[in-house]
């Protein structure tokens, strides 16, 4: 099984010894996030995050389909997280590492347990028909803290979205093709957002965000914090690692729901960018008589 | 299963223990008689969540647990049953179809065996779990009781676990666990009448168990089947063997003992002709073991080693090779182990099979003893 | 309702009978098996967990994964320079009210795999036993809430009975809130030690804390809670920690106090122990 290349012992320790000194190796703060930018795609849907060097690409996608058994009255959520060899010898093709398994986890606990998407508005036909709404999350480059780009991906992805839209007339159900009608976004409760510290030191006293992958490997402990806006945690994942003073980790909650509504800011803007580069001005756009070749006069 | 697991005795410990297996009567390393069991401890009625469940612990320190669950299933009608025209039942159509439902009902029980350190799908755990399944399921008897009505059944879940990690193997022992939890199997008392729905008493204390008392004498009617592991070395016929005896078998096989029900309904004298609950075994499966005592032992070279490129030393052509090759294999030094070739004779296997059914005999005293597992 | 508030407002009272800062009965004991180095079986109410450890020893067959960013200097990069703490879950079909079958794969499994091996890894001297694996083995046979607090619990527990080298005791206990997520409301009791019903109706966090400690090892969180509720979640959680560490070293005592009493051949490996005809 290969494995990724491992820093060196020099490496490691001037990692080590530069944040003992409050220093990163990258000039940024602490507490500071590297850039964060997001790309929609021409379909709706598609979403494309860039954290510094770390960049995730999510797609959502609907079906129509029969529910579960259990659970008549509810849609299918899914997110698929698929890490590919393209980011790291160490990720092989069907062949889950840790690591997988745990963002998928993180995943499935912020966005769907959390109740972020409203899946019985997914429903059509108690019993029979639902939507199936699946989110497929690709790492295209790991450089650390796959986690919060992932989330933000998502969450993005599924804003952008949009479903074809239904009616459904005596029995009949009629499912409009985007021609036909203008599809329609998905019914969203609140935005979650993942915030990742990591520790460092025997004692885990240094508490850093947005961990590169060098630093990654360094780090003695790490804690998942998801919230949203409003000051709801979604969940909390400190899964081992050094021991870290219950006063310190509720500070880092308190600094993670300022990040949050940071993030939560940042995607309503390129949203409703987006929102207003696809407007094409309706009805009275249509009926212009200008068209591009024509200067102004 | 039995191969892997490996004991680290030098050849001539590997003898040593062969020969004073094969005298007779055979000497065992801690003294044992060959019918003789070592010590366990046996509980019941530890998993109050379950429908029933045990736990035994062998003086060798394996443990396993068995708990066991039963949920109410709907039964699926068969193609060819036609008792949607039997309005009112005679006899004779009441036993057909009793017998019709008996044949699609293997699938009423589920067994899962679960071994720490080895995958659910791995082949030694999916033949354990069918080994006990089958015992279970021989004569069909087992799942005539766990009928409802027409429309409903009892479908029962066995989950065995082994806890300790398996240093012998583990068969003897989850199967007198699961022997044990079905005894103390109880299934809530049925309220309703006839075909409809079923619903129960909610009172635990009124359930009755799976494997129905005897009113009177409060003993059991009819047991469950039970797994023993026998061995066979020279002519002599050993139960319960250490993982140490088990390394010189000459052949392993693994025997499933029940109680015969049809042959007691017939005399109610049976209490009086013999002297023990007059129950009637029958034996329901003998099945081969691999045992470890066929593995190459570590140390042999390749060139004397019969199983390992013995096409390669003829095709070589190399006359100074083979006749050697051939005469480290055929020679027996004494006081050295070799491991044992050909399957069980016939006389030995008859010798087991009567050992283990005869009345008074080692089936009847470990079933003995498992009854006189407080159960209540 | 879980906890019925409209009484519980009333007496204080939760469904079991306990107040907001009560313990379920725990129940522990330790070498319960044998034939393996170390073992244990604690009850938390009615989760029975039974866990068994077999180590430090050879290591298996190298898995690989481990490397290429996952979290957490013990168990990745220096497989060799530390022992590697290996944590295999079995959850019994028997051990929630309806029997259900858990496949090996199971996501949710796999992360409470990797989150016991982390947080004992934390306490455990690794450092003293390069190349060498420890295997931890938690059999789960009852469930009642807390599974993830018992089985860290339990694996403590077997890890002194094996006499493996730690720092302190790492004990886990839950912790929730009557309030929802959606409401406000200031008096909003935090609760200590949830069971199963109270864990599917109400927010909670499972915390691990090592020794006598503030230092949080594991926290997970897996429901929805406003932020300021967290605190007193986490002030009650930590407590109950404290207290649950003194009962796991009563058990340990005691068990060493026996010991003394009787020496410590185990029984049944002796000629003396049979009867002989």
């Amino acid at each position: 099984m290969p494995r990724e290349a491992e820093p060196s012992l020099n490496e490691k320790q001037f990692v080590l010894q530069a944040l003992h000194d409050s220093v990163r190796l990258d000039g940024r703060e602490l507490e500071q996030y590297r850039p964060l930018e997001l790309t929609f795609g021409d379909q709706y849907g598609v979403a494309d995050v860039t954290l510094g060097k770390t960049r995730v690409l999510a797609k959502a996608s609907a079906e129509l389909t029969v529910p579960y058994a259990d659970r008549p009255l509810d849609g299918i959520f899914n997110i698929a997280t698929e890490l590919s060899p393209m980011t790291s010898p160490a990720f092989e093709v069907n062949r889950p590492t840790e690591t997988e398994v745990l963002i998928s986890r993180l995943l499935e606990k912020t966005v769907r347990r959390s109740g972020a998407l409203d899946t019985e508005s997914l429903c059509l036909v108690a019993g029979q028909k639902c939507w199936s709404i699946r989110v497929d999350v690709h790492v295209l480059s790991h450089d650390g803290n796959l986690i919060d780009a992932a989330c933000f991906a998502v969450v993005a992805a599924l804003r952008h979205f949009r479903k074809p839209d239904t009616s459904m007339e005596g029995g009949v159900l009629t499912v409009y093709t985007p021609a036909e009608r203008e599809p329609v976004p998905l019914s969203w409760l609140h935005s979650p957002f993942c915030v990742t510290w990591s520790f460092f030191g025997e004692e885990g006293d240094v508490a850093v965000l947005d961990a590169t992958w060098m630093e990654e490997q360094v780090r003695s402990g790490s804690c998942t914090i998801s919230l949203n806006k409003h000051g709801e945690i979604c969940q909390i994942a400190k899964l081992g690692g050094v021991p870290v003073e219950a006063v310190s980790l509720l500070q880092c909650t308190n600094v993670a729901l300022v990040k949050a509504k940071d993030m939560s800011s940042k995607l309503d803007r390129w949203l409703a960018e987006d929102a207003r580069r696809r407007d094409k001005g309706g009805l009275l756009a249509e009926l212009s008589a200008e068209n591009d070749r024509v200067p102004d006069m | 299963m039995a191969s892997s697991t490996n004991v680290h005795l030098s050849p001539a410990e590997l003898s040593y223990l062969h020969t004073s297996l094969s005298l007779n009567p055979p000497i065992r390393p801690d003294g044992r008689s060959p019918t003789q069991y070592r010590p366990l401890s046996a509980e019941t009625g530890i998993l109050p969540g379950t429908n029933g469940s045990a736990r035994i612990c062998f003086a060798d320190g394996t443990e396993a647990i068995v708990g066991v669950k039963a949920e109410v299933e709907k039964t699926r009608r068969r193609w060819d049953d036609d008792t949607i025209f039997g309005e009112n039942q005679n006899q004779e159509e009441g036993e057909e179809q009793d017998e019709g439902e008996e044949q699609g009902s293997s699938d009423w029980v589920e067994l899962t065996v679960e071994i720490p350190g080895y995958r659910d799908d791995d082949s030694g755990t999916v033949f354990l779990g069918q080994m006990l399944c089958e015992a279970l399921l021989a004569d069909g008897g087992f799942v005539r009781r766990l009928r409802i009505n027409r429309r409903f059944h009892w479908k029962l879940y066995l989950d065995i676990l082994l806890i300790s990690p398996p240093l012998s193997y583990p068969l003897p022992l989850l199967s007198l666990t699961t022997h044990l939890a079905l005894l103390a199997t109880r299934l809530p008392k049925l309220k309703s009448e006839g075909d409809e729905d079923p619903f129960f008493d909610d009172d635990w204390a009124a359930a009755p168990y799976l494997y129905a008392r005897n009113p009177t004498t409060k003993r059991v009617t009819e047991r469950p089947p039970v797994t023993l592991l026998v061995m066979a070395v020279g002519g002599n016929v050993i139960f319960d063997p250490s993982k140490e005896e088990l390394a010189v078998a000459d052949v392993v096989l693994a025997v499933s003992v029940g109680d015969d029900a049809s042959s007691r309904e017939g005399g109610m004298d049976v209490d009086g002709r013999s002297n023990n609950s007059g129950r009637n075994l029958k034996l329901l499966s003998i099945r081969t073991v691999d045992p470890p005592s066929r593995l190459t032992p570590p140390g042999v070279a390749n060139a004397a080693n019969s199983a390992y490129g013995h096409a390669q030393v003829v095709s070589t052509g190399a006359n100074q090779k083979m006749p050697e090759a051939r005469q480290t294999e055929s020679e027996a030094v004494e006081g050295v182990w070799k491991p044992p070739r050909g399957g069980a004779k016939a006389v030995v296997m008859g010798a087991l099979v009567q050992k283990v059914l005869v009345r008074g005999g080692v089936a009847d005293e470990v079933l003995d003893a498992l009854e006189g597992v407080d159960t209540s | 309702m879980p906890l019925d508030t409209s009484t519980y407002g009333l007496a204080l009272l939760r469904v079991d009978g306990r107040r907001w800062n009560e313990l379920r009965r725990i129940h522990g004991q330790i070498r319960t098996q044998a034939a393996a180095d170390g073992s244990s079986y604690l009850e938390m109410g009615h989760t029975k967990v039974m866990c068994v450890v077999t180590g430090p020893s050879e290591p298996g067959p190298r898995r690989g994964g481990a490397a290429g960013g996952a979290s957490g200097g013990a168990g990745s990069g220096g497989q060799s320079k530390d022992a590697e703490v290996v944590v295999n879950i079995v959850i019994a079909g028997f051990s929630s009210v309806d029997r259900k079958r858990r496949g090996r794969g199971d996501k949710r499994t796999l992360e409470m795999q990797f989150t016991l091996s982390n947080t004992l890894a934390a306490t455990l001297h690794t450092h003293l036993f390069p190349h060498s694996q420890i295997n931890i083995s938690l059999h789960v046979l009852s469930q009642d809430g807390s599974l993830l607090a018992a089985l860290i619990n339990a694996a403590t527990l077997a890890c002194v009975d094996a006499g493996i080298p730690m720092t302190d005791y790492v004990t886990a206990c839950t912790a929730g809130s009557t309030s929802t997520y959606a409401a406000n409301d200031e008096g909003a009791d935090p609760l200590l030690d949830l069971n199963h019903q109270e864990e599917q109706e109400l927010p909670g966090l499972t915390v691990a804390t090592l020794g006598e400690s503030d230092k949080v090892v594991a926290l997970v969180c897996e429901s929805r809670v406003q932020i300021s509720r967290l605190e007193g979640m986490l002030a009650v959680g930590v407590d109950g920690c404290k207290q649950v560490r003194e009962i796991l070293d009563q058990v340990i005592k005691a068990q060493g106090r026996k010991m003394i009493l009787e020496g410590t051949v185990d029984k049944g490996t002796g000629l003396n122990d049979m009867d002989l005809d």
